[in-house]
């Protein structure tokens, strides 16, 4: 079975578009979708409402910069100082191209960096290659839990 | 002996010896000749070994050493045109001067002890007696009256009280009647007259010599004056054709002892009508109330030093007198007169000169006084210019720069450099930078790095002085910084300028040692080239300084306080500008990216029979774009909210939230909102400021507690002496206390968007405002159970 992708999007627009991006792009993988940073570490850290899921990483994490209650970039941290999670493909997926949240993204180890195009064609194209890439080009980290499915 | 050395040193300064090249062209024999006046040059200098110049060609030997010690107060005789009487309080003659039998026909030694009326006679006894013992004498010589003596002989009396003793002096006269002043009467008038439309103290000077040659007839009248280091210059003359000029004359200090210039000071005046006199010794020798020789200090008849007396003989002036210019306390200068022949001088005349002097020594006062106000306010007005000038920008020493020619005009400089660590700014004559920076160097080791320092004879005090005299004999630096090595310096230029002495002030140290007072081989003035120096500082010049000084220290104070105060302002205006910018790139552009996407998708459904699909789309794009708008809005608000100047007046706070309460209507019609509004207290506020918080922070209870019902939204204050704090609570959805650090930033939400709509920009607002009033604002929460926003507004506002 493959492994998830966890979509971190507060933005209900910005969920809606990347959805529809995913789903054109004819990825296989299940997208996981949480709203703020806090959730996103309940989620991967398996704990609040997500203690009782299933064991495994997604297979790529594509996180908003900005974010309710914990933003993307303290998240990232969090994933590169879990060693459980640290290996993780994390992209970032942001507005911004800020070249502090740059820096401080490629310092905090992100896989990859970035800016959701204005123009939907190009969205739509930039959303599909980066699921081809990690989700199924992409060799992930050894060691990685095949994923289950939910019920 | 000593006292003569004493008299001859007065002499030097009564009767310059620079005559001496007058009398040389007319040398007779060798011991006519004039004395060197390097000779009371000597007498007057203490510095130099006793000269052991001896015997001039007098009866008693001379020693000539030690003049400023001279204490030629005492000279215990007295010039013979008259005699003198000491008297007890009741009139009893206590010593006579020997010459009386000569006056009187009553020998001296016979009149002590007696009754005044033995020795002058009954009519004029009388006549003086009650102004001599009624205790009305001052101890300066006043006119008493004119008397005629038991023997016929007629006499102008003076008195004064001096010494323990009543001193009567009697001065022969021709007349039997008091003086008649009348014929002064114009002469003193036409000076006043033309003193009122004279403008400088040099031509106020020469009126003065003018007139005081006409009032006594002498034939030459200079009147010098003394400069800073007490060398006299002769500034005005008035002569007879036949006599040498001396006009712009240089005469050394030393030729006025200090106790000389002391006695001029208290007495205005003195009078030697003929250098020929026997002095007339007074006896007993001792004052009898005392037991010491007699102070002599005002006496009109004093007698000088036998070295003067042979000096002016020498000369061939038989006959001196000067006046003493007082200014502002000091002695200024000298009205100095000089005859070829006698000259008698009635009491009168004298004080008719002794009138003219004080009079200019007034119009000198005042004129020098204008003279110094008028520098001094323009050199103020410079100053002042300057500073507004140097605080217009935010680096003073950097806009010294932009002021080098009034910084140049203000000091009258040749040049001017601003030293910093780092540089050296010059403008104008100045030495190269590589010198600026050893004289800095130079001036910190001598510790004038705390105080202004000026020299006109830079060379004189720094070694390295010597290579920049050309442009740098002067220097006047002024330290501008407390902390580092900053110097505003000005620098004068070397004045090579000639000195006429009247004499070589420097032979002494090279003269060989005569045995006797021999006459000068050359009478010839004594060139002397100054190099070295420049023109000198003024004092208001360098009190000014000081002035600037501390203004410069003071704006650099104030300007470094407002800098601290600009650089929090600025980390924070800058930490909301990155914020700003941030979001312009963030927060805004994701409603655009939402408007294109959603507009492609609907465009894509166009033959889509999904009505609810294609709807939401639209829903989307005018979601997107009204938030976008706000975002706008919000954000310009925001950053007026920065730069718009507060305007505190009485607020009601009750009538304040009732308004906003108001203005909510809209969003919370259809609610269930029961509003618990304590009585709020009148504060000190801005209005429009305060009204856009509140109204958020209501706004924001209203929405978060949009999920209750009913609502409960509570409204109190609390005061003490320093502040008022409002609260504002509801029963909403509250928020986890782990984030409330985030809660007042720029842009940042707590909720998701479809949850609790919003820009991300009220909460930041609202501590903004607070904080521009110097107030806190905070928050409390437990989450699902409410929040309570609070913030707090000085009873004082610090604006």
């Amino acid at each position: 079975m493959l492994k998830p992708i966890l979509l971190v999007e507060d933005n209900p627009n910005d969920l809606e578009l990347t959805l529809v991006a995913l789903a054109r792009s004819q990825l296989a993988n299940e997208v996981v979708v949480v709203r703020d940073g806090a959730e996103a570490l309940d989620y991967l850290l398996r704990r609040g409402e997500f203690a009782e899921r299933p064991e495994g990483n997604p297979a790529v994490t594509l996180l908003d910069l900005k974010l309710p209650k914990v933003d993307g970039l303290e998240v990232l941290a969090t994933i590169r100082k879990t060693d459980s999670l640290k290996s993780m493909p994390v992209v970032m997926l942001t507005s911004s191209k800020e070249e502090q949240d740059l820096i401080t993204s490629y310092s905090l180890g992100v896989n990859a960096y970035v800016v959701k195009p204005v123009d939907f064609k190009d969205f739509l194209r930039a959303i599909a290659d980066l699921g081809m890439f990690w989700a199924v080009l992409n060799e992930p980290p050894p060691g990685s839990f095949r994923y289950t499915p939910p019920k | 002996m000593s006292l003569q050395k004493g008299q001859a040193a007065i002499a030097s300064k009564t009767c310059p010896f620079v005559p001496a090249l007058h009398c040389a062209e007319n040398a007779g024999p060798v011991s006519h000749r004039p004395l060197p006046f390097t000779l009371e040059y000597c007498f007057c200098n203490p510095a130099v070994p006793a000269p052991r110049l001896m015997t001039p060609p007098s009866s008693a030997p001379l020693d000539l050493s030690g003049c400023d010690r001279e204490p030629i107060r005492t000279p215990g005789s007295i010039q013979p045109h008259g005699f003198l009487l000491t008297l007890a309080p009741d009139g009893q003659v206590l010593q006579a001067s020997a010459n009386l039998a000569r006056w009187t026909g009553v020998d001296a030694e016979a009149a002590c002890g007696r009754p005044l009326a033995q020795v002058i006679g009954l009519d004029a006894a009388e006549r003086l007696l009650p102004a001599l013992t009624n205790g009305s004498l001052g101890n300066r010589p006043f006119y008493l009256g004119t008397i005629t003596a038991g023997n016929g002989a007629h006499f102008d009396a003076l008195g004064h009280v001096w010494d323990s003793v009543t001193v009567l002096e009697c001065e022969a006269v021709e007349r039997a009647e008091a003086p008649d002043f009348r014929n002064l009467y114009p002469l003193l008038g036409d000076f006043l007259l033309n003193v009122n439309e004279t403008q400088s103290v040099e031509s106020l000077a020469t009126l003065a010599a003018h007139h005081v040659r006409m009032v006594t007839g002498f034939g030459r009248v200079m009147v010098y004056q003394f400069d800073r280091d007490g060398h006299g210059h002769v500034m005005a003359e008035s002569k007879e054709e036949a006599y040498h000029s001396y006009m712009g004359q240089r005469f050394p200090a030393t030729d006025i002892p200090a106790q000389a210039r002391e006695l001029y000071a208290l007495s205005r005046i003195r009078l030697i009508q003929d250098a020929n006199y026997v002095p007339a010794p007074l006896v007993p020798a001792e004052n009898p109330v005392t037991g010491a020789r007699n102070d002599l200090s005002f006496a009109a008849l004093r007698s000088v030093s036998p070295v003067h007396l042979q000096y002016m003989r020498n000369m061939g002036t038989l006959a001196s007198m000067s006046v003493s210019l007082m200014v502002k306390g000091k002695l200024w200068g000298l009205i100095s007169c000089h005859n070829e022949t006698p000259c008698p001088l009635a009491f009168e005349k004298r004080t008719a000169c002794e009138q003219l002097g004080q009079v200019l020594a007034l119009c000198i006062e005042s004129r020098e006084d204008a003279t110094e106000l008028q520098f001094r306010l323009e050199v103020r007005r410079m100053m002042v210019a300057m500073l507004g000038n140097l605080t217009k920008g935010a680096d003073v020493i950097e806009n010294m720069s932009g002021v080098f020619p009034e910084l140049l005009r203000f000091a009258r400089a040749g040049g001017v450099a601003v030293v910093t660590d780092e540089r050296v700014l010059t403008w104008g004559d100045t030495p190269d930078a590589r010198a600026i920076g050893e004289l800095v160097t130079w001036l910190e080791t001598e510790g004038h790095g705390t105080e202004i320092y000026h020299t006109d004879q830079l060379s004189a005090a720094y070694p390295g002085g010597a290579a920049i005299t050309r442009n740098a004999s002067g220097l006047l630096a002024m330290p501008i910084s407390r902390l580092h090595k900053h110097y505003l310096l000005w620098f004068r230029p070397e004045v090579v300028h000639t000195i006429e002495w009247a004499g070589n002030p420097h032979e002494k140290e090279g003269m060989p040692t005569p045995t006797q007072l021999s006459p000068r081989t050359s009478f010839a003035t004594w060139r002397e080239v100054i190099h070295g120096v420049s023109q000198p500082w003024h004092v208001a010049e360098i009190e000014l300084t000081g002035e600037f000084r501390s203004a410069l220290l003071g704006i650099a104070l104030e300007r470094a306080e407002q800098m601290a105060e600009l650089a929090e302002e600025l980390g924070r205006a800058n930490k909301e500008l990155e914020a700003f910018s941030y979001s312009v790139s963030h927060d805004l552009r994701a409603p655009l990216r939402h408007i294109v996407g959603f507009s492609d998708l609907l465009l894509e459904s166009a033959g889509s029979e999904d009505t609810t699909m294609r709807q939401r789309f639209l829903t989307n794009i005018k979601e997107s774009a009204r938030l976008a708008g706000k975002l706008v809005d919000d954000l310009l608000s925001f950053s007026q909210m920065g730069r718009a100047a507060l305007r505190p007046v009485e607020v009601d706070m009750s009538k304040l939230l009732a308004s906003c309460i108001d203005k909510l209507s809209l969003d919370t019609a259809g609610r269930n909102i029961e509003w618990d509004v304590a009585p709020l207290p009148r504060i000190t506020a801005d209005p429009t400021f305060l009204h856009l918080a509140v109204q958020n922070l209501l706004s924001n209870a209203v929405k978060f507690s949009g999920g209750r019902d009913p609502a409960r939204i509570r409204i109190w204050s609390e005061q003490d002496e320093h502040e008022t704090v409002f609260h504002v609570a509801d029963n909403g959805a509250g928020f986890n206390m782990e984030y409330v650090h985030k809660l007042f930033g720029v842009f940042q939400r707590l909720h998701r968007m479809e949850d609790f709509q919003g820009t991300g920009i009220g909460l930041a607002n609202v501590r903004r405002i607070v904080e521009r009033h110097g107030g806190r604002a905070w928050a409390d929460s437990t989450l699902g159970q409410g929040a309570t926003f609070s913030f707090s507004i000085p009873r004082k506002l610090a604006l």
